[in-house]
């Protein structure tokens, strides 16, 4: 009793308190304020981005090829249709790879050759894009002495590559143990195990992953300049027309639809943007909303699909 | 609801194609019903100077129309790009503003530059009160060597008895990336002045002496540039007359070697075309600043399109290439955009050299043009 109150003795409780108040709100506003700051380049670009490009933005832009420069009219079909390509091709190679990868770091968390995958991986996403761009152009493009939509879906690879593998590292890590172990009890075998249990409990995660990648991938613009170039004429549904005309098979088709140079979205954006021409530079801004609202999009759709799984699954 | 999802992607995948057939790009017919990806479709690729991008990209379109079985294809990635690319091989061809090396012709003797156009560079300024502005050589190269600081300098009211000059100091506004501009400007430069060859040079990018002064301003690319001009009073820089042109910038007209006032139009740029038509090394290469003709525009350079003498893959490609230049140059509709672009095309004594080039060209040993 005495000890407790000699602590406090001569000091005024009451002040004391509206000090320590003031400095909580003190505080408190500095961190709104700091958050505020975090928003704000988000909200400013999003709708900086919508009002320069959304008055540009018409039905041409998506049907139509472009038309020469310093005349009005005319579209990005070429870059909308090569980035669609590239994007889904760099998927193909990255992502089978990144999983199989992340499954073996689960199951041999502390191996040499996992401690060795774990940090190149790393330094593979240290490494600047446009990089990997010279890396594409060098080992691709001047041995094929062309360049081609297959030399820019390698690159883009390269770059989804670490960052789809070590977020589906993470989410499959946060599965269970029981629940791999248990499915092994029931005798079902490892991979199945894999493909069944582990995997769709850690859905979620590995699918925001990979959006995270494509997103990645679908920005790029620097590594494209080496490797795709830019085509003004892309058109896919023109070569697939084209070889059912002629009665070409498959391979014909696929071969002038990757082994072309071509256009993507934000390579499409930077040379437009750099151009004398107003239509040109208002096209880029209605390019910069079209790209943006596609990687927008793609996020949303993504964690609506994961939103409706997770209710259909937990009720 | 997956079945619901491909449904829906089906139907926007046919609605697309449907839309692309009937609006989009025409699709290729191959002439005589020839399949494509034999000799009927040809796809020639090239990639290099942003500077004639333009007029190439005009050109490629007018010559779907002229053969429908060609397409072309040209990227502006920069003249040092364009030379890289055509030594590696990754391109049919090249554009260039700058010329290739030494060393680059040893590693590839067969490479030939031909002159395509030329381009003029303007002086643009921004003095209030002052729309109208002549400069000549020596006073151009005075503001830009920082000695000339004040825009009523007795220098410039000599040239300019009626315009109001203000008494301010004049920024210096310049390219800050390397530039086929800039060296076109500072080639007009150096040949006007020795003291500017020795101190600051002739190239892609120079050290500007009015940025040590404190009064030079650097910009990214033409608009760079322009919008430095427009936002700051009292400057003065330099840009394309193309670019001039199509963003209705006022630039200032220029006494050029003969001592007569010019401005920069198809005219004096023929003029000075023409003036140095004989200049022209067995490269086929000449600089065209500081031309001695009487209407001469003085500040001009030429863009080449960088192609292989001796071809030994696809001939039918080398002629389809051989015949798209031959109809770029040639071609009255192909000049007249090029002039409504604010490009000089070739006089005809340039033009023949280029057609007499292109007739030596060989292919499997073989010559290409009949």
């Amino acid at each position: 009793m005495n000890a407790e109150t000699n602590i406090f003795a001569g000091l005024d409780m009451a002040r004391l308190d509206k000090r320590r108040r003031r400095i909580n709100r003190i505080m408190l506003s500095l961190t709104a304020v700091a958050t505020l700051f975090a928003v704000i380049p988000l909200f400013w670009i999003t709708i900086y981005v919508i009002i320069k490009g959304g008055s540009y933005l018409n039905l041409d832009l998506f049907i139509h090829l472009p038309q020469a420069m310093g005349t009005e009219g005319g579209g990005v079909l070429h870059a909308i249709e090569g980035s669609a390509v590239m994007v889904l091709f760099a998927s193909i190679f990255a992502i089978p790879p990144a999983l199989l990868a992340a499954f073996y770091l689960l199951h041999h968390p502390n191996t040499p050759l996992a401690n060795f995958l774990r940090f190149s991986t790393d330094l593979l996403s240290g490494i600047p894009s446009i990089v990997v761009g010279l890396f594409g152009y060098a080992v691709i493009v001047i041995v094929q002495k062309h360049y081609s939509a297959l030399a820019g879906s390698v690159v883009l690879a390269i770059i989804m590559l670490p960052v789809i593998l070590r977020s589906a590292e993470e989410m499959l890590k946060l599965v269970p143990q029981e629940l791999r172990e248990g499915a092994l009890a029931l005798g079902s075998p490892e991979w199945k195990s894999a493909l069944t249990v582990v995997l769709p409990a850690a859905a979620e995660g590995v699918v925001t992953g990979i959006m995270l990648g494509i997103a990645r991938a679908a920005g790029e613009t620097a590594p494209l300049i080496f490797t795709a170039l830019g085509n003004d004429n892309y058109e896919i549904f023109q070569y697939i027309r084209q070889t059912i005309q002629y009665r070409q098979g498959v391979g014909e088709a696929f071969k002038l639809i990757l082994e072309q140079p071509t256009d993507a979205l934000p390579l499409t954006l930077w040379k437009y943007a750099q151009q004398p021409y107003p239509e040109r530079v208002q096209q880029a801004w209605a390019v910069a909303l079209v790209l943006m609202l596609f990687v927008l999009s793609l996020n949303i759709a993504a964690r609506l699909w994961l939103a409706k799984r997770r209710r259909q699954r937990y009720g | 609801m997956a079945k619901k999802l491909w449904l829906i992607l089906a139907l926007v995948l046919t609605l697309s194609m449907v839309l692309t057939s009937c609006g989009g790009g025409q699709p290729v017919s191959p002439a005589g019903g020839q399949p494509a990806g034999s000799a009927g479709a040809i796809t020639l690729n090239g990639a290099g100077a942003t500077f004639p991008l333009p007029v190439y990209t005009e050109w490629i379109q007018m010559y779907k129309a002229v053969q429908p079985d060609v397409t072309l294809n040209y990227q502006g990635i920069g003249s040092g790009g364009g030379q890289k690319a055509i030594l590696d091989g990754t391109v049919d061809f090249a554009g260039s503003d700058s010329l290739l090396k030494d060393d680059q012709y040893a590693q590839m003797p067969d490479l030939q530059m031909l002159p395509m156009l030329a381009g003029a560079v303007v002086p643009i300024y921004n003095v209030p009160g002052v729309d109208d502005l002549v400069l000549d050589g020596p006073t151009l190269v005075d503001i830009f060597m920082a000695k000339i600081t004040n825009w009523n300098d007795p220098a410039i009211a000599a040239l300019n008895p009626d315009a109001q000059l203000p008494d301010a100091p004049i920024v210096v506004a310049h390219r800050s990336d390397g530039s086929g501009t800039t060296e076109i400007f500072t080639s007009y430069l150096g040949a006007v002045s020795q003291e500017w060859t020795d101190n600051v040079g002739v190239g892609k990018a120079v050290e500007w002496p009015a940025d040590a002064n404190g009064q030079g301003v650097g910009g990214k690319g033409n608009p760079g540039v322009a919008q430095a001009v427009q936002s700051t009073p009292n400057s003065i820089g330099y840009v394309e007359l193309a670019y001039a042109k199509s963003n209705g910038i006022t630039f200032a007209d220029m006494i050029n070697a003969a001592g007569n006032r010019v401005t920069a139009n198809a005219e004096t740029m023929q003029d000075a075309m023409a003036a140095f038509a004989d200049a022209f090394s067995d490269r086929l290469t000449a600089k065209i600043v500081n031309a001695p003709g009487e209407k001469s525009w003085p500040i001009m350079g030429y863009t080449y399109m960088i192609i292989h003498m001796q071809e030994n893959q696809d001939c039918a490609k080398t002629k389809a290439l051989l015949d798209y230049i031959q109809w770029a140059i040639s071609d009255p509709a192909a000049a007249q955009k090029a002039a409504d672009l604010g490009y000089a095309t070739l006089p005809d004594a340039v033009r023949d050299l280029v057609m007499a080039k292109l007739q030596e060209v060989q292919c499997n040993g073989q010559k290409v043009l009949p």
